[in-house]
Protein backbone atom coordinates (compact mmCIF):
# COMPACT_ATOMS: atom_id res chain seq x y z
CA UNK A 1 0.00 0.00 0.00
CA UNK A 2 2.97 2.62 0.75
CA UNK A 3 4.73 1.54 -2.40
CA UNK A 4 2.12 2.52 -4.42
CA UNK A 5 1.30 5.64 -2.89
CA UNK A 6 5.41 6.56 -3.40
CA UNK A 7 4.69 5.41 -6.94
CA UNK A 8 1.67 7.65 -7.58
CA UNK A 9 3.93 10.49 -6.32
CA UNK A 10 6.78 10.00 -7.93
CA UNK A 11 4.36 9.80 -11.17
CA UNK A 12 2.87 12.44 -10.33
CA UNK A 13 5.93 14.89 -10.24
CA UNK A 14 7.17 13.47 -13.17
CA UNK A 15 4.05 14.75 -15.08
CA UNK A 16 4.28 18.09 -13.77
CA UNK A 17 8.00 18.72 -14.92
CA UNK A 18 6.44 17.06 -18.51
CA UNK A 19 3.79 20.04 -18.59
CA UNK A 20 6.64 22.22 -17.11
CA UNK A 21 9.10 21.29 -19.80
CA UNK A 22 6.58 21.59 -22.84
CA UNK A 23 5.16 24.99 -21.27
CA UNK A 24 8.45 26.46 -21.83
CA UNK A 25 8.88 24.33 -25.11
CA UNK A 26 5.82 26.38 -26.48
CA UNK A 27 6.98 28.95 -24.65
CA UNK A 28 10.51 29.14 -26.82
CA UNK A 29 8.42 28.32 -30.31
CA UNK A 30 6.25 30.76 -29.96
CA UNK A 31 9.08 33.31 -29.36
CA UNK A 32 10.32 31.81 -32.71
CA UNK A 33 7.85 33.49 -35.05
CA UNK A 34 7.93 36.37 -37.00
CA UNK A 35 4.69 37.69 -38.47
CA UNK A 36 2.63 40.62 -40.27
CA UNK A 37 -0.80 40.84 -41.55
CA UNK A 38 -0.65 43.95 -43.23
CA UNK A 39 1.95 42.61 -46.01
CA UNK A 40 1.94 43.95 -49.69
CA UNK A 41 1.54 41.84 -52.29
CA UNK A 42 1.48 43.07 -56.02
CA UNK A 43 0.68 41.62 -59.04
CA UNK A 44 1.81 43.09 -62.44
CA UNK A 45 0.31 42.17 -65.57
CA UNK A 46 0.43 44.99 -67.77
CA UNK A 47 0.84 45.12 -71.43
CA UNK A 48 2.83 47.70 -73.13
CA UNK A 49 0.49 50.54 -74.76
CA UNK A 50 -2.44 49.43 -72.98
CA UNK A 51 -4.43 49.98 -70.01
CA UNK A 52 -2.17 49.39 -67.05
CA UNK A 53 -3.52 46.00 -65.59
CA UNK A 54 -2.09 45.78 -61.87
CA UNK A 55 -3.03 45.28 -58.27
CA UNK A 56 -2.17 46.55 -54.66
CA UNK A 57 -2.90 43.62 -51.44
CA UNK A 58 -1.87 45.20 -48.26
CA UNK A 59 -3.93 42.64 -46.11
CA UNK A 60 -1.56 39.52 -46.80
CA UNK A 61 -0.85 37.44 -43.74
CA UNK A 62 2.52 36.08 -43.18
CA UNK A 63 3.95 33.81 -40.45
CA UNK A 64 7.74 32.77 -40.78
CA UNK A 65 9.34 30.76 -38.44
CA UNK A 66 12.80 31.60 -37.35
CA UNK A 67 13.68 28.30 -36.03
CA UNK A 68 13.58 26.29 -39.51
CA UNK A 69 12.88 28.75 -42.32
CA UNK A 70 9.25 27.83 -43.10
CA UNK A 71 7.00 30.62 -44.35
CA UNK A 72 3.19 30.23 -44.93
CA UNK A 73 1.22 33.19 -46.49
CA UNK A 74 -2.12 34.24 -47.09
CA UNK A 75 -3.50 36.85 -49.08
CA UNK A 76 -7.28 37.49 -49.70
CA UNK A 77 -8.27 37.97 -53.50
CA UNK A 78 -11.13 40.59 -52.49
CA UNK A 79 -8.44 42.40 -50.63
CA UNK A 80 -6.44 43.19 -54.27
CA UNK A 81 -7.19 46.89 -55.24
CA UNK A 82 -7.32 48.25 -59.13
CA UNK A 83 -7.41 52.01 -59.74
CA UNK A 84 -10.18 50.72 -62.13
CA UNK A 85 -13.46 49.43 -60.79
CA UNK A 86 -14.62 47.73 -63.81
CA UNK A 87 -11.11 45.97 -63.93
CA UNK A 88 -11.26 44.90 -60.47
CA UNK A 89 -15.08 43.32 -60.56
CA UNK A 90 -13.75 41.19 -63.95
CA UNK A 91 -10.87 39.90 -61.64
CA UNK A 92 -13.80 39.10 -58.90
CA UNK A 93 -16.02 37.78 -60.99
CA UNK A 94 -14.96 36.55 -63.79
CA UNK A 95 -11.26 36.00 -63.49
CA UNK A 96 -10.61 34.62 -60.32
CA UNK A 97 -14.09 33.34 -59.02
CA UNK A 98 -13.28 34.93 -55.84
CA UNK A 99 -16.75 34.10 -53.92
CA UNK A 100 -15.63 30.14 -54.79
CA UNK A 101 -11.76 30.52 -53.69
CA UNK A 102 -11.72 33.19 -51.74
CA UNK A 103 -7.66 32.99 -50.44
CA UNK A 104 -4.43 32.10 -52.43
CA UNK A 105 -2.29 30.83 -49.89
CA UNK A 106 1.71 29.94 -50.11
CA UNK A 107 3.09 27.32 -47.92
CA UNK A 108 7.25 27.59 -48.46
CA UNK A 109 11.03 26.77 -47.43
CA UNK A 110 13.99 29.46 -47.04
CA UNK A 111 17.54 27.26 -47.82
CA UNK A 112 19.91 27.55 -45.08
CA UNK A 113 17.99 29.87 -43.21
CA UNK A 114 18.71 30.70 -39.21
CA UNK A 115 18.79 34.41 -37.78
CA UNK A 116 22.28 34.27 -37.11
CA UNK A 117 22.84 33.73 -40.84
CA UNK A 118 20.56 37.01 -41.80
CA UNK A 119 23.96 39.38 -40.78
CA UNK A 120 25.85 37.83 -43.69
CA UNK A 121 23.55 36.81 -46.10
CA UNK A 122 20.80 38.44 -47.92
CA UNK A 123 19.43 36.56 -50.24
CA UNK A 124 18.11 33.14 -49.86
CA UNK A 125 16.56 30.87 -52.16
CA UNK A 126 12.89 30.22 -51.10
CA UNK A 127 10.62 27.23 -52.48
CA UNK A 128 7.45 26.10 -51.69
CA UNK A 129 3.67 26.03 -53.14
CA UNK A 130 1.36 28.40 -54.19
CA UNK A 131 -2.47 27.63 -54.30
CA UNK A 132 -4.78 29.76 -56.57
CA UNK A 133 -8.21 28.59 -57.27
CA UNK A 134 -7.62 25.16 -55.87
CA UNK A 135 -4.97 24.50 -57.94
CA UNK A 136 -1.26 24.07 -56.55
CA UNK A 137 1.85 25.23 -58.42
CA UNK A 138 5.48 25.15 -57.38
CA UNK A 139 7.60 28.11 -57.25
CA UNK A 140 10.69 28.54 -56.62
CA UNK A 141 12.80 32.25 -56.41
CA UNK A 142 15.02 34.10 -54.53
CA UNK A 143 13.97 36.77 -52.13
CA UNK A 144 15.77 39.28 -50.19
CA UNK A 145 15.77 38.77 -46.49
CA UNK A 146 17.44 41.08 -43.56
CA UNK A 147 16.87 41.88 -39.89
CA UNK A 148 17.05 45.71 -38.59
CA UNK A 149 15.39 45.88 -34.81
CA UNK A 150 14.18 43.00 -34.47
CA UNK A 151 12.01 43.15 -37.58
CA UNK A 152 12.20 40.91 -40.60
CA UNK A 153 11.67 42.56 -44.13
CA UNK A 154 11.17 39.82 -46.78
CA UNK A 155 10.75 41.25 -50.73
CA UNK A 156 10.95 39.44 -53.74
CA UNK A 157 9.26 38.35 -57.04
CA UNK A 158 8.15 35.89 -59.06
CA UNK A 159 6.44 35.06 -62.70
CA UNK A 160 3.52 33.09 -62.53
CA UNK A 161 0.90 32.43 -66.18
CA UNK A 162 -2.80 32.68 -65.92
CA UNK A 163 -2.81 29.13 -67.36
CA UNK A 164 -1.01 27.70 -64.46
CA UNK A 165 -4.45 28.28 -62.46
CA UNK A 166 -6.61 27.37 -65.16
CA UNK A 167 -7.75 30.44 -65.95
CA UNK A 168 -8.92 31.48 -69.41
CA UNK A 169 -8.55 34.69 -70.51
CA UNK A 170 -10.86 35.80 -73.32
CA UNK A 171 -9.77 36.36 -76.87
CA UNK A 172 -10.95 40.17 -76.90
CA UNK A 173 -8.99 40.80 -74.41
CA UNK A 174 -5.74 38.36 -74.94
CA UNK A 175 -3.28 41.07 -76.53
CA UNK A 176 -4.31 43.49 -73.25
CA UNK A 177 -2.98 40.55 -70.47
CA UNK A 178 0.82 39.79 -69.87
CA UNK A 179 1.40 36.10 -70.86
CA UNK A 180 3.56 36.00 -67.38
CA UNK A 181 2.36 37.98 -64.51
CA UNK A 182 4.61 39.20 -61.89
CA UNK A 183 3.90 38.69 -58.54
CA UNK A 184 6.12 41.28 -56.18
CA UNK A 185 6.36 40.68 -52.02
CA UNK A 186 7.08 42.90 -49.72
CA UNK A 187 6.66 42.11 -46.21
CA UNK A 188 7.64 43.52 -42.46
CA UNK A 189 7.68 41.41 -39.89
CA UNK A 190 7.57 41.80 -36.09
CA UNK A 191 7.89 39.17 -33.43
CA UNK A 192 4.93 37.15 -32.74
CA UNK A 193 4.21 37.52 -28.88
CA UNK B 1 -32.27 72.36 -101.69
CA UNK B 2 -30.58 74.84 -99.66
CA UNK B 3 -32.64 74.08 -96.70
CA UNK B 4 -31.97 70.38 -97.26
CA UNK B 5 -28.53 70.68 -97.25
CA UNK B 6 -28.63 72.84 -94.14
CA UNK B 7 -30.94 69.94 -92.36
CA UNK B 8 -27.95 67.62 -93.17
CA UNK B 9 -25.58 69.52 -91.52
CA UNK B 10 -27.45 69.86 -88.24
CA UNK B 11 -28.22 66.34 -88.98
CA UNK B 12 -24.84 65.50 -89.18
CA UNK B 13 -23.51 67.70 -85.99
CA UNK B 14 -26.59 66.90 -83.82
CA UNK B 15 -25.34 63.09 -84.42
CA UNK B 16 -21.52 64.01 -83.82
CA UNK B 17 -22.59 65.47 -80.73
CA UNK B 18 -24.59 62.68 -79.27
CA UNK B 19 -21.52 60.26 -80.13
CA UNK B 20 -19.15 62.21 -78.70
CA UNK B 21 -21.15 62.74 -75.67
CA UNK B 22 -21.84 58.58 -75.55
CA UNK B 23 -18.03 58.01 -75.69
CA UNK B 24 -17.47 60.27 -72.81
CA UNK B 25 -19.75 58.71 -71.09
CA UNK B 26 -19.04 54.80 -71.93
CA UNK B 27 -15.25 55.75 -71.63
CA UNK B 28 -16.41 57.80 -68.05
CA UNK B 29 -18.25 53.94 -66.62
CA UNK B 30 -15.30 51.64 -67.80
CA UNK B 31 -12.54 54.08 -66.22
CA UNK B 32 -14.09 54.49 -63.16
CA UNK B 33 -12.06 53.99 -60.11
CA UNK B 34 -13.36 51.91 -56.99
CA UNK B 35 -16.31 53.48 -54.77
CA UNK B 36 -14.77 54.69 -51.64
CA UNK B 37 -16.18 52.42 -48.65
CA UNK B 38 -17.99 56.24 -47.40
CA UNK B 39 -20.48 55.90 -50.11
CA UNK B 40 -21.50 52.27 -49.42
CA UNK B 41 -23.81 51.38 -47.24
CA UNK B 42 -23.58 48.75 -45.32
CA UNK B 43 -24.71 45.17 -45.41
CA UNK B 44 -24.60 45.21 -41.90
CA UNK B 45 -24.55 47.64 -38.68
CA UNK B 46 -24.29 46.35 -35.35
CA UNK B 47 -22.11 43.77 -32.96
CA UNK B 48 -18.80 42.64 -33.96
CA UNK B 49 -19.44 39.18 -31.87
CA UNK B 50 -22.50 38.67 -33.65
CA UNK B 51 -21.59 39.29 -37.04
CA UNK B 52 -18.44 37.15 -36.73
CA UNK B 53 -21.05 34.42 -35.87
CA UNK B 54 -22.86 35.32 -38.85
CA UNK B 55 -19.65 35.36 -40.98
CA UNK B 56 -18.79 31.82 -39.50
CA UNK B 57 -21.87 30.80 -41.10
CA UNK B 58 -21.92 32.12 -44.09
CA UNK B 59 -18.22 33.22 -45.08
CA UNK B 60 -18.83 33.46 -48.98
CA UNK B 61 -22.08 35.26 -48.30
CA UNK B 62 -19.93 38.15 -46.45
CA UNK B 63 -17.10 38.06 -48.64
CA UNK B 64 -16.27 41.59 -49.80
CA UNK B 65 -19.23 43.41 -47.88
CA UNK B 66 -18.97 46.63 -46.51
CA UNK B 67 -19.95 46.70 -42.70
CA UNK B 68 -20.01 48.92 -39.83
CA UNK B 69 -19.64 47.61 -36.21
CA UNK B 70 -19.15 48.09 -32.75
CA UNK B 71 -16.97 46.18 -30.45
CA UNK B 72 -14.16 46.69 -28.23
CA UNK B 73 -10.01 47.16 -29.11
CA UNK B 74 -8.58 43.72 -27.81
CA UNK B 75 -5.17 45.01 -29.29
CA UNK B 76 -3.99 47.97 -31.14
CA UNK B 77 -1.26 47.24 -33.48
CA UNK B 78 0.71 49.55 -36.22
CA UNK B 79 -1.82 49.57 -39.10
CA UNK B 80 -5.01 48.50 -37.22
CA UNK B 81 -7.27 46.75 -34.56
CA UNK B 82 -8.35 43.74 -33.18
CA UNK B 83 -12.24 44.22 -32.21
CA UNK B 84 -13.69 41.94 -29.18
CA UNK B 85 -10.37 39.19 -30.18
CA UNK B 86 -12.29 38.06 -33.21
CA UNK B 87 -11.99 40.69 -36.11
CA UNK B 88 -9.29 42.51 -37.38
CA UNK B 89 -9.79 45.70 -38.41
CA UNK B 90 -7.13 47.43 -41.04
CA UNK B 91 -7.16 51.02 -41.29
CA UNK B 92 -6.59 53.09 -44.93
CA UNK B 93 -5.42 55.95 -42.85
CA UNK B 94 -2.96 55.94 -40.08
CA UNK B 95 -3.88 59.09 -38.41
CA UNK B 96 -7.30 57.40 -37.33
CA UNK B 97 -5.78 55.22 -35.12
CA UNK B 98 -3.56 58.05 -33.19
CA UNK B 99 -6.61 58.47 -31.25
CA UNK B 100 -7.63 54.78 -30.16
CA UNK B 101 -6.54 53.13 -26.97
CA UNK B 102 -6.83 49.74 -25.57
CA UNK B 103 -10.40 48.38 -24.46
CA UNK B 104 -12.04 51.35 -25.75
CA UNK B 105 -15.60 50.90 -27.53
CA UNK B 106 -15.54 51.87 -31.37
CA UNK B 107 -17.46 52.01 -34.21
CA UNK B 108 -15.34 50.45 -37.20
CA UNK B 109 -17.00 51.14 -41.10
CA UNK B 110 -14.82 48.72 -43.58
CA UNK B 111 -14.98 45.72 -45.99
CA UNK B 112 -14.77 42.04 -44.76
CA UNK B 113 -12.65 40.22 -46.74
CA UNK B 114 -12.09 37.00 -45.14
CA UNK B 115 -11.10 34.55 -42.58
CA UNK B 116 -8.01 34.44 -41.85
CA UNK B 117 -7.21 30.61 -41.19
CA UNK B 118 -3.10 31.30 -40.33
CA UNK B 119 -4.33 33.50 -37.57
CA UNK B 120 -7.81 32.49 -36.92
CA UNK B 121 -9.49 36.02 -37.08
CA UNK B 122 -12.16 37.53 -39.67
CA UNK B 123 -10.32 40.10 -41.64
CA UNK B 124 -11.44 43.76 -42.48
CA UNK B 125 -9.63 46.39 -44.74
CA UNK B 126 -10.05 50.07 -46.05
CA UNK B 127 -11.47 50.96 -42.08
CA UNK B 128 -12.15 53.80 -40.62
CA UNK B 129 -14.08 55.05 -37.71
CA UNK B 130 -17.25 55.80 -37.79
Amino acid sequence: MGKWWIYRKLVMKKNQILILFFLLLSFQLSAQKYFTRSGLTQFEASEKAFEPVEAINNTTTVILDTANGAIVSQVFIAGFQFKNALMQEHFNENYMDTHQYPKATFKGNFMDFSLENLNTNERFELSGTLSVRGIEKSIETIVNVKEENNRIYVSGMFFVSPQDFQIKIPSIVRDKIAKQIQINIDYELIEKK
Amino acid sequence: MNLLKKNKVVFIASAMLVLAVGTAYVYQYISMSPKDIVEITPEYVGDATELSFLVTNNLSYWTGKVVQITGKVTELTEDGVLLNGTMYCQFENGKDLQSIVENQQINIKGKLVGFDEILMEIKLNQCMIH
